[in-house]
């Protein structure tokens, strides 16, 4: 089964069509699985790549992600018990001091759209809050971001409060914001740098050693 | 962030260095054309051993190897560039040895060319001149001739006493400065008892010889992050009698206040470094004024500063830590008077220096000063919409019954940073461009040849290409059809490697140093990205006011690009809401007008006071609906406006 009508729809951001096709493939009995990884998530994979080129930008990227929301709405009443997987667990969040969300927020939806489940833990995160929910939702990568130089400290300290608690080794730190360098990641010991939304999708699976 | 240690003591000598310097811990770094020569310690790069030199190197990132705008010119042998220069810097510019300051380490001696290009003096476009309206003259300080009875048998009170007699009634509660009183009895009886009393409040500052009772000067200054004005101003009429600008010297540390803030969080003695730096600055300001207008320091009393909550903390040496993280609050927001002798500045030693209020950590003095001079708060019926467009685009909306304001996120994309070939307002840049049949002109500033854009030409340039069909409106650069011929579609080219396109704004040929002027697909996501928050802040004001775009009655713009961009093209690509044109009006350097009428009107003294506390602050960073009115913003609008 070929899903290049719903991929299409979906990088376009075309709500309707990509509706539409979604439901006749559960119509025709499509393995749900299938159509989530084959159709959509491989359409917002698109995304992402065109993303990052610069040949999309921020508003077409978010129908994208709405437009693949509303196909996975569809396909949740036949999801069975254990049936579909996650890529992985992510904790997101911005650092202590920083309000600004807009830059984690495009990385949630795009995480969320290549099969990752986000806890999202909002603005300012104190490092033990990271800490707690790593610990608790037993997270595979955490991210971070900072849009303001002044805080960007805290993601050092955060990384910090991860060695403290002695469970740095099992969380992959991925961060981001408009002052952060690949450098600065190596620098504070961050396991990768993602410049933008569609970058951070490549380097969370790149972490976790998913093609 | 690493915290690189600094030698204690940074030895500079002019000319040839120490013969038996040896090569230890420490090397020598000669910095060309000023044959400075620095000892650094081993490993410090280039940009750390600058920051506290008087060499100016361009750089908008602070240092962090972002910007690729701190180029210096490597004489001595060095290795390969590391990977941020391979990216930032053109191959022709690594092979002639150009390298990024804050990229390099010095490992061992070395010369470095801080001048990449051989330039002549840089020619600065700011914006010194504001639209003032008219007021009714009461200034801060007064000067009055004045006849004080010599002491006598019949009259042995103190001289003190025998001024508040000559002054009249008003002044009976005359108090005098300690410096004048220092000297009050010689220059009494130099002046035989008739002079001029310079009188501010009700404190006596100066007796004076009558004749300097015309004399009657004030000073006022904008300090903006990137440019200081200072403007000498007659109390008589309120003329302005000189008019001087320069660069903030503390732009060595960062463009952006966020930047200086954190140089202050770095360095022990960050925060008195950068009071320095503004102080010396204005002292500079002050003495030039002085000296084309003939005038003595001592003969300002008074002078009025203006500037974003930031640096007047930095200029009064308070720590301004708050305002760099959430949740943003500064040590005070109440304007101040200070004595400037208290904070360096080199004028009469009982000068006063009132420093105008700030609302909040982002909405300072200058949007009020702003405020002040466009009358808003005065406005019963008309609705005003203000915005100095910045690296913070503050904005406010209303009349006397309310008014909002906000600070907006823009970066610094609208001052030409972050843009590829992207620069500041100074000579070379190219500041507005005109499309006529087809064929695309442009005017640079200084008249000469053109080596990139600052904000004004890149907004021209932008509207250009979307009402040429060039551009669509999600902001792809990409061509009409194949077959297109017009002058403009030839210019678009395809990138080498993918499927981006960039246009070619001046081909090598044209420019000042030969290499072409192009606008990238990234050059126009930067400026999608700041127009979207200053239309999103707007937008907020708006809805939180329960207003449209209709019911606004007059568009201000404060600053330069809001002096020099043209509405057309700030309406097409979505900068400024669409309304009338006519409804646009800029007011240049409106923080500088406001500061002026303070200078030259007591009552507007108390009217910034007023403004600040009537005036709501609305917090963008934390408003529900941003993301969305963002988001929605980053596209251009459709329609063409001729």
């Amino acid at each position: 089964m070929s899903y290049e009508t719903l991929s299409d729809a979906v990088v376009k951001g075309d709500i309707n069509t990509a509706k539409e096709a979604t439901q006749r493939a559960v119509a025709a009995g499509d393995n749900i699985q299938d159509i989530l990884d084959q159709g959509l998530i491989a359409a917002m994979d698109v995304v992402g790549g065109q993303f990052s080129k610069g040949l999309m930008f921020v508003p077409q990227m978010l129908r994208s992600a709405k437009t693949m929301q509303e196909c996975v709405e569809l396909l949740k009443p036949h999801f069975k018990e254990g049936e579909v997987t996650t890529k992985g667990k992510v904790v997101l969040g911005t650092v202590k001091g920083d309000l600004h969300d807009i830059g984690k927020n495009l990385v949630r939806m795009m995480l969320e759209g290549a099969g990752f489940s986000v806890i999202d833990l909002q603005v300012d995160v104190a490092p033990e809050a990271f800490v707690a929910k790593v610990n608790e939702e037993k997270a595979e990568i955490m991210g971070m971001s900072a849009l303001l130089s002044t805080t960007m400290p805290a993601m050092s300290q955060t990384i910090k409060a991860l060695v403290d608690s002695g469970i740095r080794d099992r969380v992959k730190v991925m961060i981001g914001g408009a002052p952060v360098t690949a450098n600065y990641a190596e620098e504070i010991g961050a396991d990768a740098y993602a410049p933008d939304a569609g970058s951070a999708v490549i380097e969370a699976k790149k972490m976790l050693g998913i093609d | 962030m690493k915290k690189t240690k600094k030698p204690k003591k940074k030895v500079r000598y002019k000319g040839s260095p120490p013969a038996n310097a040896r090569k230890k811990k420490f090397l020598w770094l000669n910095v060309l054309p000023q044959d400075l020569w620095i000892k650094v310690r081993r490993g410090t790069t280039v940009w750390k051993a600058l920051e506290k030199t008087n060499v100016n190197l361009e750089g908008e990132c602070g240092g962090l190897g972002k910007c690729g705008k701190c180029k210096i010119r490597v004489i001595t042998a060095i290795g390969p560039p590391i990977r941020e220069e391979a990216e930032l810097l053109s191959p022709e510019e690594l092979k002639t040895g150009i390298r990024l300051a804050c990229r390099t380490k010095i490992r061992k001696d070395l010369v470095v060319h801080t001048e990449v290009s051989d330039e002549e003096v840089e020619f600065f476009q700011i914006l010194k001149y504001g639209q003032m309206p008219i007021i009714q003259m009461d200034p801060l300080l007064d000067k009055r001739p004045v006849s004080v009875q010599p002491p006598s048998l019949e009259n042995p009170a103190s001289d003190v006493d025998r001024i508040r007699e000559g002054l009249g009634q008003e002044y009976r509660h005359l108090k005098v400065a300690y410096q004048c009183l220092s000297s009050l009895y010689e220059d009494l009886r130099k002046t035989k008892f008739e002079g001029t009393a310079v009188l501010h409040d009700e404190c006596l500052l100066a007796w004076q010889p009558r004749k300097m009772a015309a004399r009657r000067y004030g000073l006022i200054f904008d300090i903006g992050t990137s440019t200081l004005v200072g403007a000498l101003v007659s109390l008589l009429d309120g003329q302005d009698v000189a008019v001087v600008s320069r660069l903030n010297s503390q732009n060595r540390h960062g463009s952006d206040v966020i930047s200086r803030i954190q140089y202050v969080k770095e360095h022990s003695r960050g925060l008195s470094q950068m009071q320095r730096h503004l102080v010396e600055d204005l002292n500079i300001l002050s003495r030039r004024m002085l000296q084309v207008t003939h005038l003595a320091k001592g003969d300002i009393a008074v002078a009025v500063l203006a500037g974003n909550t930031t640096m007047q903390h930095m200029f009064l040496g308070l720590d301004p830590r708050g305002i760099a993280e959430a949740p943003f609050a500064p040590v005070i927001t109440e304007g101040m008077i200070v004595r400037a002798q208290d904070v360096g500045l080199d004028l009469h030693p009982e000068a006063v220096l009132y420093i105008m209020p700030s609302k909040s950590g982002y909405i300072g003095g200058d949007l009020l000063g702003f405020v002040l001079a466009s009358g808003a708060a005065n406005e019963k019926d008309r609705l005003v919409l203000g915005l100095d467009f910045g690296t913070n685009g503050e904005i406010f909306l209303g009349n006397r019954e309310r008014m909002l304001t906000c600070s907006a996120a823009a970066g610094p994309a609208l001052e030409g940073a972050r843009i590829t070939h992207g620069m500041i307002g100074k000579a070379g840049a190219i500041e507005g461009f005109r499309c006529d049949v087809n064929s695309l002109h442009y005017r640079v500033i200084g008249n000469i040849k053109p080596r990139g854009l600052c904000g004004s030409g890149l907004v021209d340039l932008v509207a250009l290409l979307l009402h040429h069909d060039l551009l669509d409106a999600d902001g792809l650069l990409r061509p009409i059809s194949e077959e297109a011929t017009s002058e403009m579609a030839s210019r678009l080219v395809k990138r080498a490697g993918n499927e981006l396109h960039d246009f070619v704004v001046v081909p090598s040929a044209d420019s000042l140093d030969g290499s072409e002027i192009r606008l990238t697909q990234k050059d126009v996501r930067e400026l999608q990205l700041a127009k979207a928050a200053i239309a999103a802040g707007v937008k907020t004001l708006m809805k939180t006011m329960g207003v449209d775009t209709k019911d606004i009655d007059v568009i201000y713009l404060a600053g330069a690009l809001g002096n020099y961009v043209h509405p057309l093209s700030a309406m097409r690509i979505g900068l400024l809401p669409r309304i009338d044109p006519e409804k646009i009006i800029p007011l240049g350097n409106a923080a500088s007008t406001g500061a002026k009428m303070v200078l030259l009107s007591k009552q507007y003294w108390n009217k910034s006071a007023e403004i600040a506390q009537f005036i709501e602050h609305v917090e963008l960073s934390t408003h529900p609906n941003l993301f969305d009115y963002f988001v929605k913003e980053m596209s251009f609008p459709t329609e063409n406006l001729w």
